[in-house]
């Protein structure tokens, strides 16, 4: 039985279809993310789930139990808000104990002080319990809203862009941790955020959503592999994308001609609807599936495609160097491992070089 | 000696820049206490005023007006507690419920500042006298309902033209209640009762005592709505005073009157002022 | 109370005048000021009155001037007139005593002139300036008070007596003494009876229930009305000078009450009358005076010297209702005014009134017996 599902579920604000017609299943004890630009429903959805929110048509369900009517006190669920919301009039202890405290039958004071140690020694702030939230650092924060939410061993934990407001690397920590956490905890979370990398690395399942309804469902991998589009291809990393129309159609392969008449082939995304001739499309190359070399040298090896241009710039991304090239093809990113041999120190600004890439390392993709 | 120039300098820029609100907290505050407290030890001029003496008379005769000092006594806190008891769920109403046209209800609030107090609590008075509510009500078959001139009439009075100095002090509290926690506190099981308990009411807790200052400190000296809805039968500290220096003439007891009610009124606040100290102290909220 | 009624008392509340002495001041907001009669869309135009400044201050009673009469000075004179009203005699002397009061023109009731004099509050009038005064149209009885030692302070404006108003269909016992006043106050209608937040009146009329003077001080009298006071307390419907609109409401069925109120009333409701005790009580004359301390002398000789000329001060009389001292106003009164009975008690009920004793306004007895009474 999944632990959350979503039935053909709309919310509209005024003229806003937030929420528009969704259906879902999230599966008993996974990660899963809401990936999506702001506006797009995810943070919606998640208050759907919460009963912030109620439907205006469809049903939410958790732990197969529909939610309809159902107030925000009396579900099986607890969320980490984004702004972390600990109470400011109370300190630490008080604030992981609040959701105990209204439980019935309320627990005895000796088995809250336990329960309350217990979750403030699972987010590593033991010892924490008599201090103000705002005497604490935004991370110590954030493992108080986590204490708080998980000392109620909810059914489902809802978590709001609960890292947005963290340092970058603080942020990885506590991504690693959610991880970690949700292991050992074993109940299911759910991550709204619009950070890919955020999403793509922690989860087992990814929705990505715009304009209130999810693109595509899935594991990162199929994700990132087979696109649905050039929406969620753009979404789940950086890609170039060439655009123009279906002129060809093989069974798992589609040409594309593009606006400057070249015509280039891809094979189609295993994720993607299939294509037909005259739709407009975009083939989809990663910057990392494109080769680069300097202008008069021959291709380190033979490549379907290839074009020429000048280096534009280059940004070291640590591991990875990134060239943007203007060329045949416009604007395109190419990024190659520092220690390939083709990254070479000529190849410098305003250098002319040549680039290309196998057909098999990109996708035809939809161009919505 | 050197290093002694700068730190006198700085004494004496800081000297002078004090020295404004210095004055004017003597000019204001203190002279005029200094002169109450003079003419309360001085005696009463044969055609009225003040003549110089040195006797506790006046202060020994305070007993003379313990109805106004009992009545104020009562009234003031339970007026404060009713318009506290009425203003919070307006200020909720308005700081949480309203969406739209917040602005335009918030004038509606303050509007009847705008006219005349004497001609709003006049406006009472018909109200409250025998041909308003009382003959409505009777119209219901609630007979022999009197109003004017009882205590129920001034606190009526007092609740309608002191309830925007409870409902703003509120109503800027709850404004700035991040709503989030309120869903915070609902998402942790807690239904609205208990939210409002343990999170909204606690996080008001500094308007609140703002408001309840503010309007008790006023009804302490309140001696408009006893006269007009009152009928002279509720009388108050207040009234006490206006008859002392306007009627009678006699400023010496009316000075041992007014020093009495200024250290009532010292000892209230500072006992509101520990208390609510006490409550900040506890739940780390800053309430004054 | 319907629609007019509110509007009625609304409008009279705006022209500062709801009812006579007490309602601004007995309130406590004795320093409420009226300003009346002022531009009223009409630019002042200097005229024969030369330089008397663009503004004469009066201080006076409640619903004590016409309007229009005022209004009619400003166009002639330039000089505003700016109204404020008072309470009570008490409070007026309050205010002067404190001091650079800023009034021009008074107007005290007799038993006070002696009390201002002797301290000095008001100066010796300079009759050659009133010209339109005429010593010997008035009644000596009403205006022997406005000269102190020989030596005139005030001349005289109009007079009236302090009785009581019963609302004759329901206080069908037609009471005719202050001791039927007292006694039905205590019995058939407590609740329901108002006396005046005045120590004047309401001490002088308590004091009547035992037959002693109306400005007794004597401490054993005073004694038994305090008595009587705080035994009444509870049976009142309320201590206030503003009795008119709870008579007018019926909440209140009798009130101790002046002459002009007592038209008032009638005029709203015949079944009002007004009832002298026969005991005796309050006759009172209130008279025109000039502070010390008046910034603008000038234009207080001008304003008093308008108001006393006869046509104008029969306006004023028919706007107020209280009758005039002066033989040459009433010449020009309507019939039925000069014989109206509240107006012009019979002489058998008009016989045993006392005017109020110098001196009561600073007695200190008198002040602190009040204040327990309202105290208590």
């Amino acid at each position: 039985m999944p632990d959350v599902e979503f039935r053909g579920v709309h919310r509209r604000f005024g003229p806003v279809r937030a929420v528009d017609g969704v259906s879902f299943a999230i599966t008993k004890g996974s990660f899963h993310s809401f990936l999506g630009p702001s506006g797009c429903g995810k943070t919606t959805s998640l208050r759907l789930i919460a009963g912030f929110e109620q439907p205006d048509e469809g049903d939410v369900l958790v732990a197969g139990v529909g939610m309809g009517g159902v107030p925000a006190y009396r579900r099986p669920v607890n969320m980490v808000f984004q702004h972390y919301a600990l109470f400011p009039h109370l300190d630490v202890f008080a604030n992981v104990a609040f959701g105990l405290r209204q439980r019935s039958p309320r627990p005895t004071r000796a088995e809250l002080g336990r329960r309350v140690d217990e979750a403030l020694a699972l987010v590593r702030l033991a010892g924490y319990g008599d201090r103000r939230a705002w005497e604490l650092s935004g991370g110590q924060q954030q493992r108080v809203a986590l204490a708080r939410a998980l000392i109620n061993r909810p059914t489902v934990l809802l978590l709001d862009e609960p890292l947005s407001a963290l340092d970058r690397k603080l942020r990885r920590d506590m991504q690693f941790e959610l991880q970690t956490l949700q292991r050992d905890v074993g109940i299911t979370f759910i991550l709204v955020t619009h950070d890919q990398e955020e999403a793509l690395s922690m989860s087992d399942s990814v929705a990505i959503m715009r304009d209130g309804r999810i693109v595509q469902f899935g594991a990162p991998n199929e994700l990132y592999d087979a696109p649905v589009n050039r929406y969620v291809a753009g979404f789940v990393g950086e890609t170039n994308f060439l655009a123009g129309r279906v002129v060809e159609r093989q069974d798992d392969r589609a040409s594309v001609r593009l606006d400057d008449g070249r015509v280039l082939a891809a094979p189609l995304s295993a994720g993607g609807p299939g294509l037909a001739v005259g739709e407009a499309a975009v083939i989809a190359v990663r910057p990392e599936a494109i080769q680069l070399w300097p202008g008069g040298d021959p291709a380190p090896t033979p490549l379907d495609q290839m074009f020429e241009g000048h280096i534009e710039s280059r940004i070291f991304l640590g591991d990875q160097i990134e060239f943007a090239v203007q060329g045949d093809l416009g604007r395109i990113l190419a990024r190659a491992p520092k220690a390939a041999i083709s990254v070479r120190g000529d190849l410098v600004p305003d250098t002319p070089v040549r680039f290309g890439w196998e057909n098999e390392s990109a996708l035809a993709l939809a161009d919505v | 000696m050197k290093r002694a120039g700068p730190g006198r300098r700085r004494a004496i820029v800081t000297a002078l820049l004090l020295a404004p609100s210095t004055l004017w907290f003597v000019a204001l505050l203190v002279m005029p206490l200094v002169v109450v407290l003079v003419f309360s030890l001085g005696e009463r001029a044969p055609a009225g005023g003040y003549q110089a003496g040195f006797t506790f008379a006046n202060y020994l005769n305070l007993p003379a007006r313990l109805t106004a000092f009992t009545n104020t006594l009562t009234l003031a806190p339970v007026g404060t507690l009713l318009c506290l008891v009425f203003a919070y769920p307006l200020a909720y109403f308005l700081a949480v419920k309203v969406k739209r046209a917040k602005l335009m209800l918030l004038v509606l609030v303050i509007l009847p500042f705008w006219t005349s107090f004497l001609l709003r609590t006049y406006a009472w008075i018909i109200l409250l006298s025998g041909k308003g509510i009382p003959s409505w009500l009777a119209v219901v078959g609630i007979e022999g309902v009197r109003l004017i001139n009882t205590p129920t009439a001034v606190l009526i009075g007092i609740v309608y033209g002191y309830l925007p100095l409870m409902v703003f002090p509120i109503y800027v509290s709850l404004e700035r209640l991040d709503k989030r926690l309120l869903e915070a506190a609902a998402d942790l099981y807690a239904d609205p009762i208990a939210t409002f308990r343990r999170v909204t009411l606690p996080l008001s807790l500094p308007g609140v005592v703002t408001g309840c200052l503010l309007v008790f400190i006023l009804l302490m000296g309140e001696y408009l709505i006893p006269q007009l809805l009152g009928g002279g039968k509720v009388f108050f500290i207040g009234n006490a005073l206006v008859d002392l220096f306007l009627q009678s003439r006699n400023w010496p007891f009316g000075s041992a009157v007014a020093i009495a009610l200024v250290v009532i009124m010292i000892v209230a606040v500072g006992l509101a002022t520990r208390w609510a100290k006490h409550q900040g102290a506890t739940r780390e909220v800053s309430l004054l | 109370m319907n629609k007019r009624e509110f509007l009625y008392h609304l409008r009279r509340y705006q022209q500062g005048s709801i009812s006579r002495r007490q309602f601004l001041g007995a309130t406590g907001l004795g320093v409420a000021s009226a300003v009346l009669a002022t531009e009223l869309g009409l630019r002042p135009r200097r005229a024969f009155a030369g330089d008397i400044g663009d503004r004469v201050s009066l201080c006076t009673w409640p619903s004590y001037h016409d309007p229009a009469n005022l209004e009619v000075f400003t166009q002639a004179t330039g000089a505003t007139v700016e109204m404020t009203v008072f309470g009570s005699n008490e409070e007026m002397m309050a205010k002067l005593q404190a001091g650079a009061a800023g009034y021009d023109v008074l107007v005290p009731t007799n038993y006070t002139i002696r009390d201002y004099a002797s301290q000095n509050l008001i100066q010796p009038l300079d009759l050659a300036q009133i010209p339109n005064h005429d010593p010997s149209a008035h009644d000596t009885r009403f205006t022997g008070e406005g000269a102190v030692d020989g030596t005139v302070y005030a001349v005289p404006k109009d007079w009236g007596t302090t009785g009581y108003v019963i609302n004759s269909s329901e206080v069908t016992e037609g009471p005719t003494t202050w001791k039927e006043f007292w006694d039905l106050t205590q019995t058939t209608h407590s609740g329901r009876v108002m006396v005046h937040d005045y120590q004047l009146t309401t001490i002088g009329n308590a004091l009547k229930y035992y037959g002693y003077s109306f400005n007794s001080i004597d401490a054993a009298e005073l004694a038994k009305a305090e008595e009587l006071l705080l035994a009444v307390k509870p049976h009142l419907f309320g201590i206030n000078s503003d009795y008119k609109p709870s008579m007018l409401s019926g909440d209140a069925i009798m009130s101790i009450c002046w002459t002009g109120d007592a038209v008032q009333l009638r005029r709203e409701n015949a079944a009002m009358q007004y009832v002298l005790g026969r005991e005796g009580g309050e006759i009172w004359t209130d008279f025109y005076a000039i502070p010390a301390d008046a910034p603008n002398v000038k234009g207080a000789y001008a304003l008093i010297d308008y108001l006393v000329t006869p046509d104008i001060n029969a306006k004023e009389v028919l706007f107020h209702g209280y009758p005039s001292t002066d033989a040459r106003t009433n010449a020009l009164l309507p019939k039925e005014l000069l014989e109206d009975p509240i107006l012009y008690p019979a002489a058998e009920v008009l016989a045993p009134l006392e005017f109020g004793a110098t001196g009561l306004i600073t007695n200190e007895a008198r002040a602190e017996l009040f204040a327990r009474f309202k105290s208590a």
